[in-house]
C-alpha cells in the first residue's frame, strides 16, 4: 500500500510526512497570506509529536466462494439499535437467500469488550461475520 | 477468527473507522455503511436500511456485504509485516515567528491560542526544571483502538513551553504525562478532564487556591492545565475531530482543564493526596476523568442555624451521570460549616451522602447510561449491579457503588460558602517528587 496512504488512513496530516519538511520551512507553510518579511527573525522550532507504534499488518481471513448454504454470524456489539438492524439483516437472508444460515449473538460486555469465547464459536462454528453497529 | 468479516458502521464514523482498520493493521478492511444514526429507529425503518444502499459507495447495502464476504482477496489484502511509522521532520523552520505560529496552528497541533513557540533553547530550559534525561520515555497513551504511542522527556518539554509553563511546573507536568491519561479523550459525549495538586510545590510555584481558585487567575494553574490539554493534542493519536476526536458538541473545559491547588491549611480536613495514602509532604498530582462541573448554591434550611450543606450537595447527585462518580469542591467556608453540621471527617460526609442520596430501582434501570454500561456488568453477575438490577421499582438505590466514589476538595477564597460538583471518575494519583 502506498505509504502516503496508509498515513493518511492513520489520521496524520499528509504534511507532517517524511520528506515535506519544505513544508514547514520558507515563508508560505501552505498559507498564501502567510508571506514572511525579509526583515523578521527566523527561528526552529522543535516538533511536539509523540512517537506513535509501527503498524503491524495482517492478511485478511480467506473470502468465501458464494454466501449459499453457510452460516453467517450476525455480532451485536451492544450499541444501541444494533440488535434491531441484525434482525433485519437476517430477516433479509430469510427472504432472498434462504440457505444462508444465520445465528445471532451478543458480544459479551459493553461495546468495546473482548469476547474471545464468541470469537471461538465462530470460527468453530461459522462460515462468515457480520458485526454491527459501531456507533 | 479466521473467517470473513465485515463490519457495519454508520456513515458518520467512515473516516473514523477506516483510520482504526489501518491502524489496527487491516488498511483494506472492506466495511459497509449504512445512514447515520441508526438508534432510535423502528423495525420498519431498518427494514428500508437494509434493503437500501450503503450510502457511502451507493451500492445495494447487502450486495456489498455479500461482495465483501466473497470477492477473493488482492495482493494488498494479504500483506503482512511490521510497517513503521514516520511523522515527519523533528524540527520546523526556520521561519517567523508568525509563520511557525500558523504553522502550528494549520496542522492541528494548538489550542487555537498563540503559543510560546517551542526553540531548542526555550526547550532546553524547561529540561533544566527536572532531573531526567531529555530521551526518557515518560509513558504511553492510546493503546486501544488507535495503538499505544510513546513519549519521551523532551517531547512533553516542547508541550509544555507551548503552553507557556515555567520550568518550575515541569515536574508537574511530567507526572501528567507518565499516568498515560493524556487530556482530550475522543468520546461522543465530550469529556473533560480535572488534576488535584497537593504538597509544597503548590506554594512553590504560587498555585492560586484563594479567590477565583478555578479560574485565570494564576500562571502555573493557566499553563500546567494548558499543556495537559497540548499533550492531548500532541502526544498521542491527538485529538483530530472527525477521526480521533468525536466529541459532538466538545466541552469548553478542555481549554485548560480543571487545576484544582488544594487549600490544605484552610481546610479542617484531611488533604486529598493523604486520604490516597501519600504523606502530607509529599507533592502530587491526582487525575479525574468526566463531563462536567456545575455550581452549587447556597443550602437547604433557610433560616436554621446550622444550614444544611449536606442536603444541598445530596440534592445535586442524582442530576449527575452515574457513569461517573463524583467530586465535590469545596470552598473553605462551606467545608468549615459542615464540620459546624458534624462532619468533622472526609469520610463521616461520604458516608451521610451515600446512604441519603438515592434514586428508586426503575430510575436506575431506565437510565440510559446504567443500561448501555451497567446492564453488562449486572448480566455478568458484578455486584451490586447484579442485584440493584433485579431490585424491586420502589427500592431505593444509592447513586453510586460505595461511598468513597464521593470524592471532596477544598479550594476558594472564603468570600462566599460556595461548592461546586464534579462528575468526575478518580483515575489515579501521581508522585510529582518523582519527576524533580
Amino acid at each position: 500500500m502506498n505509504r502516503r496512504k496508509l498515513l493518511s488512513l492513520l489520521g496524520m496530516s499528509p504534511v507532517l510526512l517524511t520528506g515535506s519538511r519544505a513544508a514547514a520551512e520558507g515563508g508560505h507553510n501552505g498559507d498564501p497570506k502567510a508571506r514572511s518579511t525579509g526583515s523578521a527573525p527566523k527561528f526552529t522550532a522543535l516538533s511536539p509529536k509523540g512517537t506513535p507504534p509501527p503498524v503491524m499488518r495482517y492478511s485478511m481471513a480467506p473470502s468465501l466462494s458464494t454466501l449459499e448454504g453457510k452460516t453467517i454470524y450476525l455480532v451485536d456489539t451492544g450499541f444501541f439499535g444494533a440488535d434491531l438492524l441484525l434482525q433485519q439483516v437476517a430477516d433479509w437472508y430469510q427472504r432472498n437467500m434462504p440457505s444462508v444460515k444465520t445465528v445471532l449473538r451478543k458480544k459479551a460486555g459493553t461495546y468495546p469488550t473482548d469476547d474471545p469465547k464468541l470469537w471461538a464459536d465462530i470460527k468453530a462454528n461459522g462460515n462468515a461475520t457480520i458485526m454491527a453497529i459501531g456507533h | 477468527m479466521g473467517v470473513p468479516s465485515v463490519p457495519i458502521i454508520t456513515e458518520a464514523y467512515m473516516d473514523l473507522a477506516r483510520s482504526v482498520a489501518a491502524e489496527r493493521g487491516m488498511p483494506t478492511l472492506r466495511i459497509v455503511f449504512t445512514p447515520h444514526p441508526i438508534w432510535g429507529k423502528t423495525p420498519a425503518q431498518l427494514h428500508v436500511i437494509v434493503d437500501g444502499p450503503d450510502p457511502v459507495t451507493g451500492k445495494a447495502m447487502m450486495k456489498e456485504i455479500s461482495d465483501a464476504l466473497t470477492t477473493p482477496l488482492s495482493p494488498e489484502d494479504q500483506e503482512p509485516g511490521l510497517q513503521p511509522v514516520s511523522l515527519g521532520p523533528p524540527v520546523f523552520g526556520p521561519n517567523t515567528s508568525d509563520d511557525l505560529q500558523k504553522y502550528f496552528m494549520n496542522n492541528g497541533m494548538t489550542d487555537y491560542l498563540l503559543i510560546d513557540i517551542p526553540t531548542e533553547e526555550k526547550v532546553a530550559a524547561m529540561l533544566k526544571g527536572t532531573s531526567h534525561h531529555p530521551d526518557e520515555e515518560v509513558g504511553k497513551t492510546g493503546g486501544g483502538a488507535n495503538g499505544a504511542w510513546h513519549y519521551t522527556v523532551k517531547q512533553v518539554a516542547v508541550n509544555a513551553v507551548m503552553a507557556g509553563c515555567d520550568p518550575e511546573y515541569f515536574p508537574v507536568i511530567l507526572a501528567i504525562a507518565s499516568s498515560g491519561r493524556l487530556a482530550l479523550e475522543g468520546s461522543t459525549t465530550s469529556f473533560c478532564n480535572t488534576m488535584i495538586v497537593n504538597g509544597p510545590i503548590r506554594d512553590k510555584l504560587n498555585m492560586n487556591y484563594g479567590i477565583g481558585a478555578l479560574g485565570p487567575f494564576a500562571q502555573p494553574n493557566a499553563t500546567i492545565g494548558r499543556a495537559w490539554t497540548l499533550m492531548g493534542k500532541n502526544l498521542g493519536p491527538g485529538a483530530i475531530p472527525g477521526q480521533t476526536y468525536w466529541g459532538s458538541q466538545g466541552n469548553n473545559l478542555n481549554y485548560n482543564n480543571v487545576v484544582i491547588a488544594e487549600d490544605e491549611k484552610s481546610s479542617p480536613w484531611t488533604p486529598f493526596h493523604v486520604q490516597k495514602g501519600f504523606k502530607p509532604e509529599e507533592n502530587v498530582v491526582s487525575l479525574f476523568s468526566g463531563w462536567d462541573v456545575r455550581q452549587g448554591h447556597g443550602a437547604k434550611g433557610a433560616g436554621a442555624l446550622i444550614p444544611k450543606f449536606d442536603e444541598q450537595i445530596g440534592s445535586m447527585f442524582p442530576t449527575l451521570a452515574r457513569m461517573f462518580n463524583c467530586l465535590a469542591i469545596l470552598d473553605p467556608l462551606t467545608a468549615k460549616l459542615l464540620v459546624d453540621q458534624g462532619y468533622d471527617t472526609k469520610e463521616k460526609l461520604q458516608d451521610w451522602l451515600w446512604k441519603n442520596t438515592t434514586v428508586t430501582a426503575k430510575e436506575y434501570r431506565e437510565s440510559f447510561l446504567a443500561h448501555v454500561w451497567l446492564y453488562p456488568r449486572a448480566l455478568a453477575g458484578e455486584q451490586p449491579y447484579a442485584t440493584w438490577w433485579k431490585a424491586s421499582d420502589d427500592t431505593p438505590i444509592p447513586c453510586w457503588p460505595k461511598a468513597d466514589d464521593i470524592a471532596f476538595v477544598v479550594a476558594g477564597g472564603q468570600t462566599n460558602a460556595m461548592f461546586q460538583i464534579g462528575n468526575f471518575n478518580y483515575i489515579g494519583s501521581v508522585s510529582i517528587d518523582k519527576w524533580m
